[in-house]
């Protein structure tokens, strides 16, 4: 816990007033707030909206952490960003950090410009109260929950597609964890992913909000209150769902939560992506147990343009780059050398 | 008779059909009615007879993992929803 605005005057709180006067926070569960740290991992859509409500909230120190540059088709959704950031070329994390210290002077905010993995997890969320998860991959959301199961330390687990999102509140410990809900990520090919589907601005920040709210829940305290539920919202068609998932816990065996294995932490599970060295490639190394389904990656690619293939592998053009994707899962994009872009270009057009 | 409620990105597995009426009185039944009447969906959802684990199933709201799994008893008036899990950004 920061001690920082712990002992913030009255006046300092002043600017929060619309939100302690609702009764369940009150001027306690603000200074609880003002002295709560949090990590945010992805600054994409998700992640913005969740960084943009906390930092006005008043947590007192947010850390965000993101891989990624701005790009124009992100303005649709990601409302921290704008067309002059996109000319900067600014990593995201220190865009948004720049915007919401024009927003909030009052606390802290830590732009961590990294691809959150296996070696730098614990280092970045050891030190915060709760994680919050604005990142478009399971690859990463694996490791968040490893990371907090190992921790024992809350996550609100969030994802959108389309004009659908889903969130849950995973407190290790008290209630089923995300490898007890999803036991492993879709293969690659098997799924749409958000640069096949799109992805609605209102529906991002629908879970997002959701998320956020979960979030001051907890960090005031209200734990009653919070959602032990798988929720499911539909903008477009004006759905709501609330799956009960409180019973799995210790009723499924959970090699995470409860076996404490920790497979992705420990790089057992996951990427092994590696620069290709003179070749301006990048190799995404995704280790699965199932094969690759060329038959469904070529169908959902299609809408890009030509896809060559054969038995061993198939290749295609997105973003000005080729993607040479093997059945194992594992792709080489060429036209970067730059490890964590060629990761999200792996993520965003071959899936998980 | 249970409805069957399958998820929009699978539709074009089943005939575009989102919804239907089976006559299974298990969960397992009822994949087995999938199975036959629509082998692509069932070819998403399940491998070599089991459900495939990014896909969780729900009866009433309620995943079978935490009832008796695919044994959980179906009837009349029960909803089934089979739902993979996406990426998600």
């Amino acid at each position: 816990m920061s001690t920082t605005n712990s002992a913030a005057p009255d006046d300092r709180l002043e600017r929060y007033s619309r939100q302690f006067r609702f009764p369940p926070i009150g001027e306690a569960g603000q200074r609880k707030l003002a002295a709560s740290r949090i990590a945010v991992c992805g600054c994409g859509a998700l992640g913005t909206v969740l960084a943009n409500h906390l930092v006005r909230a008043g947590i007192g120190f947010t850390r965000i952490i993101d891989r990624d540059f701005i790009e124009l088709h992100n303005l649709q959704r990601q409302i921290l960003f704008d067309e002059t950031d996109v000319v900067a070329n600014l990593p995201k994390a220190e865009a948004a950090a720049r915007k919401l210290r024009a927003i909030n002077g009052d606390v802290v905010i830590e732009p961590v410009v990294t691809d959150l993995d296996s070696t730098n997890i614990l280092r970045l969320v050891s030190d915060v109260d709760l994680i919050l998860d604005g990142t478009d991959n399971f690859e990463t959301r694996y490791l968040i929950n490893d990371a907090a199961v190992k921790l024992g330390k809350p996550w609100i687990f969030g994802g959108v597609i389309g004009s659908e999102g889903q969130t849950m509140t995973i407190r290790p410990g008290v209630g089923p964890c995300l490898r007890c809900v999803i036991e492993e990520s879709p293969p690659p090919g098997m799924t749409p992913t958000c640069e096949t589907a799109g992805v609605l601005g209102p529906a991002v920040a629908v879970i997002a909000s959701f998320e956020a709210v979960e979030a001051i829940k907890l960090l005031t305290g209200a734990h009653d209150a919070l959602n032990t539920q798988l929720f499911m919202v539909d903008v477009w068609d004006w759905s709501f769902r609330r799956l009960e998932i409180a019973g799995l816990q210790g009723k499924v065996d959970c090699p995470c939560c409860l076996h404490r294995r920790f497979d992705w932490l420990e790089g057992l599970l996951g990427s092994h992506t590696t620069s290709l060295c003179g070749r301006n490639s990048v190799q995404v190394a995704t280790r699965r147990s199932e094969p690759l389904d060329f038959d469904a990656l070529a169908e959902r690619l299609s809408p890009l343009g030509e896809i060559r293939r054969n038995a061993f592998l198939l290749k295609f053009t997105a973003d000005g780059h080729e993607f040479t994707v093997f059945p194992d899962g594992r792709a080489i994009i060429k036209g970067t050398s730059d490890i964590a872009k060629a990761r999200t270009l792996h993520a965003q057009y071959i899936g998980n | 008779m249970a409805l069957v409620s399958i998820p929009a990105p699978l539709r074009r597995y089943s005939d575009g059909i989102g919804r239907f009426e089976s006559t299974g009185t298990t969960v397992a039944e009822i994949l087995v009615e999938i199975a036959r009447r629509f082998p692509g969906l069932f070819a998403r959802i399940a491998d070599e007879g089991r459900l495939r684990r990014f896909v969780n199933v729900y009866l009433n709201d309620r995943d079978i993992r935490a009832l008796d799994d695919l044994a959980s008893k179906v009837g009349a008036g029960d909803v089934l929803d089979i739902l993979p899990a996406f990426a998600r950004g």
